[in-house]
């Protein structure tokens, strides 16, 4: 929610602090704060609302309400605390067909109205949180909102047929095949026209029981206020969250109105909005307020909870007196209604939907009194835990397999074609889950083949350990399967690869002292880890922890790398550290990796074979430029007396 | 070329020294499901039937016909937290660390699963001041250096008091040091999880945090990209 730190002051008054000093008391008691800027001269400060407070802070009263709760001072101006003296009018009739999709619907009637352009502060303010200024009426009814979180809409009331001196709102559920025009969305030209499943909740015409609106979701054009409107009535509803969420979410739509009643604001909100705007249009587009109608047919009231004092502090840590609670607790302005030795009895101020239970007050009391005042307590050491099988063997497994030079990789769960298909996907190709890591590991051996030289390895060796998913006549299954894979040559599976698995197989079963079923596919074998757990010797301790040494990660390049192989022949006495210092300096800093591969000794000269991996993080290289880089690197080896096999 | 030692995977790595140091304090570690019901993703952990993570947009479903009741990927590894209550009794202190998974466009810090370290610690008279002191121990031991933690304000289903929580290595010259970095969200466990778990919240009382493993290591060890940890690149492996 974006707020206009200037708006602030209309309801706290000189007691306003800075836009940083708001953005402290915010972030350390309310709400985490995800900006501040500067527009057209106002300071706008985005304010990630909770969302058990998107029913009283998606607005500037409450997120004044909010700062005079933290700054213990009471709001300057607060227009949820004016009385309430709005005439009736029987020109209006409201027929609320579904009360717990639409449990309160008021209209006003305010006639003799100018259209036009809005007041630049207005125009200013709106601006600011980066909406668009149309006329004073509509733009009444977005400034009423932002003020104080109850969408509006105002209607032309000579466009509004009228049935014996009446206009007829009526709100009903649609029905199936049933279509309705909706403004056309921002950046659109025309209007959008719906077709209806029958979940949703309309606003019709009563008269003509044409659809005006998708209820809670979004107006259409019909009786739309336009340059020369008159009169106007003027809507303001509380309609249910989660039909105006499924609607929404199913049209695609989400507007500023529409996260409004998804979050349930107080009922109770309607006539205060009704007052605000009314006041408003009167001032800024003229007229004469005629009257209004209130339909509310449910009234929900918050409950009276009782916190237990000692309660309190033990969630929080903290000691608080009796007292102390209930001083915080007034100033969000709830209500204490009695109090007893160890707890007292609390009812939160009406626009405060969200609290219910004694854990809410508790909340509310460590937030605004501060989470800085909660002090650490040191856990105990507590040795002698019960040991996880599964950790324990899998992790056995991985260090004899890293042993034998396997490494291990994790892959994604999501495939292309495989028995699980789910029902949403992120991707065509990942809408399976794996029901073997087989496949997988398959790709990885594929993949990283062509990393040999840059990464020092004579052939490719990895694992994975991981959940596989598959059917069962009535559901789903899992199990934790272990897969190895082997590839030592690169145009792929070579009878070689076999040896080195078959190694391996039998390393992970003599780690968990059972046989495993091995399902092998070119030089790739995977096991069921699942079945056998169970049957496994109980470990009773992790065993000896051995911290590696800490890593710092380097991005990989995305360009391919070049190898180029080079044996020399050297005289006694020459170091292979000397050497290799020689070969680094003089092919440059796109030398990534220098191997020594092959070391022989005949005739009191030793060759040693040295496999020199290039790569940059800008470019592929080319044949031509590796070639540079070698002729520096035969250039010493010449002036050393080295001799190239 | 000689064959060298292997490497094992950061994830791997991460979780196992996560559980030496929770296993020291007593932390028992746990597991369950990837494949989980609605009704431990959700109901159990208190979130509200039409609350918006259940929506496809946020969850994978599992087709109707393929299961007996509505199943999911676990979201996270929150529902470990309601089976561990039934089967066992305060006190309990347990971690999850596991797959999760989450509908969502991927990029640099951001994958549709990704690794989570639930924690929960249920006890009589355990408040915040107990989650902080732990945390601490915690963040000291996996960065290898003193470590203050805070709270702020935040909000999620099955907590309430629910917190985020901020971490600050006090010293050392890592990147990381000197300054606050927010990691994950915890706070007191909501009484509505604890009496559908069949434990009295007039009675226990308990903390539960969740954090995601990726961030840790991205945090660890200098990883700029959350989806090298899914790739089986051994260039990005190998370096760990």
């Amino acid at each position: 929610m974006k707020i206009v730190h200037s708006w602030l002051k209309d309801y706290l008054g000189d007691a306003l602090p800075t836009p940083e000093k708001v953005e402290e008391l915010l972030t350390f008691h309310s709400f985490e704060v995800d900006g501040v800027e500067e527009i057209d001269g106002e300071v706008v400060i985005d304010v990630d609302v909770l969302p058990n407070r998107s029913s009283d802070c998606l607005c500037h009263r409450g997120v004044a309400r909010e700062l005079a709760s933290l700054l213990s001072v009471p709001l300057q101006h607060d227009p949820l605390t004016q009385k309430v003296e709005l005439a009736y009018t029987d020109k209006i009739a409201i027929t609320i067909q579904n009360v717990a999709a639409c449990p309160r619907f008021s209209a006003s009637l305010i006639t003799g109205v100018t259209v036009g352009a809005s007041p630049l502060w207005l125009q200013s303010r709106l601006r600011a949180l980066g909406v668009r200024s149309i006329n004073n009426i509509v733009d009444a009814t977005n400034y009423v909102m932002y003020a104080l979180g109850e969408p509006m809409h105002a209607y032309d009331a000579d466009l509004f047929k009228q049935v014996d001196g009446k206009w007829n709102f009526t709100i009903r559920d649609a029905r199936v095949g049933e279509t309705v025009s909706l403004l056309a969305e921002g950046g659109k030209d025309e209007d959008r026209v719906v077709e209806l499943v029958g979940t949703e909740l309309l606003i019709v015409d009563g008269a003509t029981d044409t659809p005006i609106g998708l209820a809670g979701v979004k107006g259409g054009r019909y009786a739309g206020v336009h340059a020369g409107t008159k009169n106007i009535i003027i809507e303001a509803a509380h309609f249910h969250p989660t039909t105006t969420r499924k609607t929404a979410r199913r049209l695609g739509i989400v507007i500023d109105a529409s996260k409004r009643f998804e979050n349930e604001p107080t009922r109770e909100l309607i006539p205060y909005a009704q007052v605000e705007i009314i006041k408003l249009i009167t001032d800024i587009a003229g007229g004469t307020f005629e009257g209004w109608v209130d339909e509310y047919k449910e009234v929900k009231e918050n409950p009276e909870v009782t916190v237990p004092v000692d309660q309190v502090n033990a969630l929080l840590g903290v000691s608080l007196t009796a007292s102390e609670m209930e001083g915080i607790l007034s100033r969000i302005g709830a209500h204490i209604l009695s109090t007893s030795s160890g707890s007292f009895t609390v009812v939160g101020p009406f626009e405060r939907t969200d609290l219910v239970i004694a854990e809410d007050f508790i909340e509310e009391i460590g937030r605004i009194y501060g989470l800085h005042h909660v002090a650490s307590v040191a856990p105990e050491i507590l040795p002698g835990v019960a040991v996880d099988v599964r950790q324990f063997y899998t992790e056995a497994l991985r260090q004899e397999l890293i042993q034998s030079g396997f490494s291990e990789v994790i892959t994604s769960s999501f495939t292309n074609k495989d028995v699980i298909q789910l029902q949403n996907s992120l991707a065509s190709d990942k809408s399976y889950l794996r029901s073997t890591l087989k496949k997988n590991l398959h790709k990885v051996l594929d993949a990283n083949f062509t990393h040999t030289d840059l990464l020092g390895m004579p052939d490719v060796r990895v694992f994975e350990i991981g959940t596989v998913f598959d059917k069962t006549e009535t559901s789903v299954s899992e199990h934790t399967s272990i897969t190895l894979g082997v590839r030592t040559k690169g145009n792929g599976y070579n009878p070689k690869d076999d040896v080195i698995l078959k190694k391996a197989c039998a390393t992970v079963e003599q780690v968990l002292g059972v046989a495993l079923q091995w399902d092998e596919d070119k030089g790739v074998a995977e096991a069921n880890l699942s079945a056998v757990l169970s049957t496994l010797i109980k470990p009773t301790s992790y065993g000896e922890y051995i911290a590696k040494p800490a890593a710092t990660y380097r991005s990989v390049s995305v360009y391919p790398a070049m190898s180029r192989d080079v044996a020399l022949w050297v005289g006694e006495g020459e170091l292979v550290y000397d050497i290799e210092s020689k070969i680094r300096h003089a092919a440059g800093d796109l030398l990534v990796r220098l191997d020594l591969f092959d070391t022989f000794t005949k005739d009191g000269r030793t060759s040693y074979a040295f496999r020199l991996v290039f790569q940059s993080f800008e470019k592929t290289l080319t044949d031509t430029e590796v070639t540079t880089y070698m002729d520096d690197v035969y250039k010493v080896v010449a002036e050393k007396g080295w001799e190239v096999r | 070329m000689q064959v060298e030692k292997g490497h094992q995977h950061p994830l791997t790595q991460m979780i196992a020294e996560i559980n030496q140091i929770f296993s020291e304090i007593g932390f028992v570690f746990a597991s369950g499901p990837e494949a989980e019901t609605e009704v431990y993703n959700f109901d159990k952990l208190n979130v509200a039937k039409d609350h918006p993570s259940r929506d496809m947009q946020d969850t994978f479903w599992f087709k109707g016909k393929d299961v007996s009741e509505p199943m999911v990927l676990r979201t996270h590894t929150s529902p470990v937290q309601a089976r561990y209550m039934e089967a066992h009794q305060p006190p309990i202190r347990m971690i999850v660390p596991g797959k999760v998974f989450r509908n969502e466009a991927t990029d640099a810090t951001h994958e549709a699963q990704f690794y989570q370290l639930e924690g929960l610690h249920i006890d009589k008279g355990v408040h915040l001041g107990h989650l902080k002191g732990t945390l601490e121990y915690f963040f000291s031991k996996f960065f290898s250096g003193r470590t203050e933690v805070r709270f702020r304000p935040s909000f999620f289903p099955f907590v309430e008091p629910g917190v985020e929580v901020d971490m600050k290595l006090l010293d050392g010259t890592s990147k990381l040091a000197g300054k606050w970095i927010e990691v994950m969200g915890a706070g007191m466990v909501h009484p509505n999880v604890l009496k559908g778990c069949g434990i009295d919240p007039t009675v226990y009382s308990g903390y539960a945090f969740g954090i995601g493993i990726d961030r840790l290591g991205v945090m660890k060890y200098g990883v700029e990209d959350v989806r090298d940890f899914y790739t089986g690149d051994l260039r990005f492996v190998n370096q760990f």
